[in-house]
């Protein structure tokens, strides 16, 4: 039971410990992703800033080129306004161009390059525009016509769509990487989601196999529980049992030992009258005895002495039958018991032949019919208890029939078997069927010897190989002894 | 020992003959004189007593008193005395218990059972013949319907 807890604590521990890694794993990469994400974001839009910047900046300059032409061609100041507030705008662009570029290597390198044809251009602009409004158009226009102007306004043109060309590639690349990682932090969630439900799987048929388990325990503890108070109520019961039986036995030994004894002690002192009859006459010395002493005295000699020593030698005899008795149950339940397997059958014929021809001679018959599979018991205690019900049957067989015997051996239950003995003898009446089991009791008319000692020998035998022995009966009809037994004996020694 | 003029029989149930005779010598060095029938075992005793049908009928006529001992082999004392008892013909028999049991419990029921003296054998052979002379006094006494 306790390896069973510790595999339990021990597994379940390590589902934990399984469970709390991916969580961490996940909530880890998950912070990473998310950091990296914001740095994409920034990159982001610090390029898509660039790239604002560097398309404003582009059309901020050719605004101010387009007003600068218009001016040039009308001259007249309405064209004016669109170019001066391209120039105004300027210096903010470039501003923000030059703030969002910082840091990025490939834009800031040529910042200079392009502040410098910006300025240049912008000069040549105001050249262009200060001399038409002094009216020299045909000198503005000559600055035009040498496309020193036109180079350099190209020239910022190859530099910003670089710019934005270079942005516009770093843009893809890096919305491409952010997808990238939102891709992984996908994958990444999900692979732990899938991990954590196969740990809680896993962790739920564990405590799920741990509570069957539990449940299957205890299922066995009570089942051991009920069958141990149900060992201990039959102990109890066997004990009390006992008890009484003991109590019954010392209650009848005593009273029944005391018979011949208040005998023996009566007819001592009707020795002692008888001898007083016995002296008045033997002792008379000179006196001449008078007809009553000599006839008392004859009496005495003739019929009360013999017949009081008579009694005195048979209560003795009786007391020494009792005691061998006593002696004879005792020592049969001091035997120390042999279990071995027994061929029933083999046995029970062995023991009907030995009354064969008592039954035979008077035309009754024997039928034996054994249906258990194995029986291991004490050979000598069984031989005992079947030799005394079978003289029984014979001895107390019903004269006017001949003696039909039935023996009858079945399975009881799993551990024990039943044998019935069945006769069609004289039968017990109903009050005396539990007193023929009692010692130095019989039961009917007393036309056979006996000393009441059979029955009460093969209770005592089959109680003390673990069984029991009741009868059944019609008066007159016949009996049936019936026979408990445990089938193997060596386990009920051991239990 | 007299009944409506009619000298009493009395029915002595012991098994163990040594106890039949030390009772009856002293019943009759008590002066008593009557009949004593004695019995060995349950059965017999029964058959004089309600007869070999157990109908009582013929002792309805006789004038019985009944020694009986509780141990004897067939049967018990008790057996006999509840049958005697519960006979419409017989249970007005008297009946004394005198037996070797001393067990309260038994005495208890043969009380209750109808039992009209309940004497327990004793070992010591001076109250043994004291007991059973007084039974003799009581005997001379005693009314038997």
């Amino acid at each position: 039971m306790s390896s069973v807890n510790i595999n339990f604590i021990r597994s379940t521990l390590i589902m934990l410990a399984i469970g709390a890694l991916i969580l961490l794993g996940i909530v880890g990469s998950s912070v990473w992703l998310v950091s990296q994400n914001s740095i994409y974001s920034e990159q982001v839009a610090q390029m898509r800033r660039v790239r604002s910047g560097s398309a404003d900046l582009l059309s901020v300059l050719q605004d101010a080129e387009t007003g600068q032409r218009g001016y040039l061609l009308a001259a007249e100041d309405s064209f004016l306004q669109p170019y001066e507030a391209a120039l105004a705008r300027l210096p903010e662009r470039i501003a923000y161009l030059d703030k969002n570029v910082k840091g990025l290597p490939a834009f800031e390198s040529r910042v200079p390059e392009l502040e410098k044809l910006i300025a240049d251009k912008t000069t040549e602009l105001k050249r262009t525009v200060d001399l038409t409004t002094a009216g020299k158009v045909t000198e503005a226009l000559a600055i035009v016509r040498n496309s020193s102007g036109r180079l350099m306004m190209d020239q910022i043109r190859v530099i910003l769509r670089s710019f934005l060309e270079q942005a516009d590639s770093t843009l893809s690349v890096t919305v491409r990487e952010q997808l990238d990682a939102a891709n992984s932090l996908k994958w990444v969630t999900i692979g732990g989601a899938v991990a954590i439900v196969i740990v809680l799987i896993g962790a739920t048929l564990v405590i799920a196999q741990h509570v069957r388990d539990l449940s299957r325990i205890r299922e066995e503890v009570e089942l051991l529980n009920q069958g141990l108070e149900e060992r201990v109520n039959e102990r109890t019961e066997d004990l009390m049992r006992a008890n009484q039986e003991i109590q019954k036995f010392a209650y009848i030994v005593t009273h029944d030992l005391r018979a011949p004894l208040v005998n023996i002690m009566g007819f001592t002192s009707e020795l002692t009258t008888t001898l007083k009859a016995i002296n008045a006459y033997v002792l008379a010395d000179e006196k001449v005895p008078t007809e009553d002493v000599i006839r008392e005295a004859r009496l005495a000699a003739k019929e009360d002495l013999p017949e009081a020593i008579d009694f005195i030698r048979s209560s003795t005899k009786k007391m020494d039958s009792l005691i061998n008795a006593i002696l004879k149950i005792s020592r049969d339940g001091r035997r120390t018991l042999v279990p071995e397997r027994i061929d029933l059958k083999a046995m029970l014929e062995a023991t009907a032949d030995s009354v064969h021809h008592q039954i035979n001679d008077a035309g009754g018959k024997v039928d034996i019919s054994v249906a258990i599979q194995s029986l291991t018991t004490d050979r000598f205690s069984l031989e005992q208890i079947f030799g005394n019900l079978f003289d029984n049957a014979v001895k107390y067989r019903s004269l006017d029939r001949p003696l039909e015997l039935a023996v009858r051996a079945v399975k009881d239950s799993r551990n024990s078997v039943r044998i019935e003995v069945t006769d069609n003898g004289r039968g017990i009446a109903p009050e005396d069927r539990e007193r023929v089991f009692e010692l130095f009791r019989r039961a009917g008319h007393q036309n056979q010897p006996g000393e009441g000692i059979g029955l009460a020998h093969v209770r005592s035998l089959i109680r003390n190989l673990g069984g029991d022995i009741t009868v059944e009966s019609n008066i007159g009809a016949g009996s049936t002894f019936v026979l408990r037994l445990p089938s193997d004996l060596a386990k009920i020694v051991r239990s | 020992m007299q009944a409506m003029g009619k000298e009493v029989t009395i029915v002595m149930v012991e098994d163990d003959e040594g106890h039949a005779r030390l009772i009856e010598k002293n019943v009759r060095r008590a002066g008593v004189n009557n009949e004593i029938v004695p019995f060995t075992s349950g059965n017999l005793a029964l058959d004089y007593i309600l007869g070999e049908d157990r109908s009582g009928l013929v002792s309805a006529h006789r004038y019985l008193l009944i020694l009986l001992d509780l141990n004897l082999p067939d049967m018990s004392g008790i057996d006999i005395l509840e049958k005697v008892k519960s006979n419409p013909h017989t249970k007005r028999l008297p009946i004394v218990i005198l037996t070797t049991t001393d067990d309260e419990r038994e005495i208890q029921r043969c009380y209750d059972l109808g039992a009209n003296v309940y004497i327990t054998k004793p070992v010591e052979y001076e109250s043994f013949a004291n007991a059973i002379r007084q039974l003799g006094l009581f005997f001379s006494v005693m009314q038997i319907p």
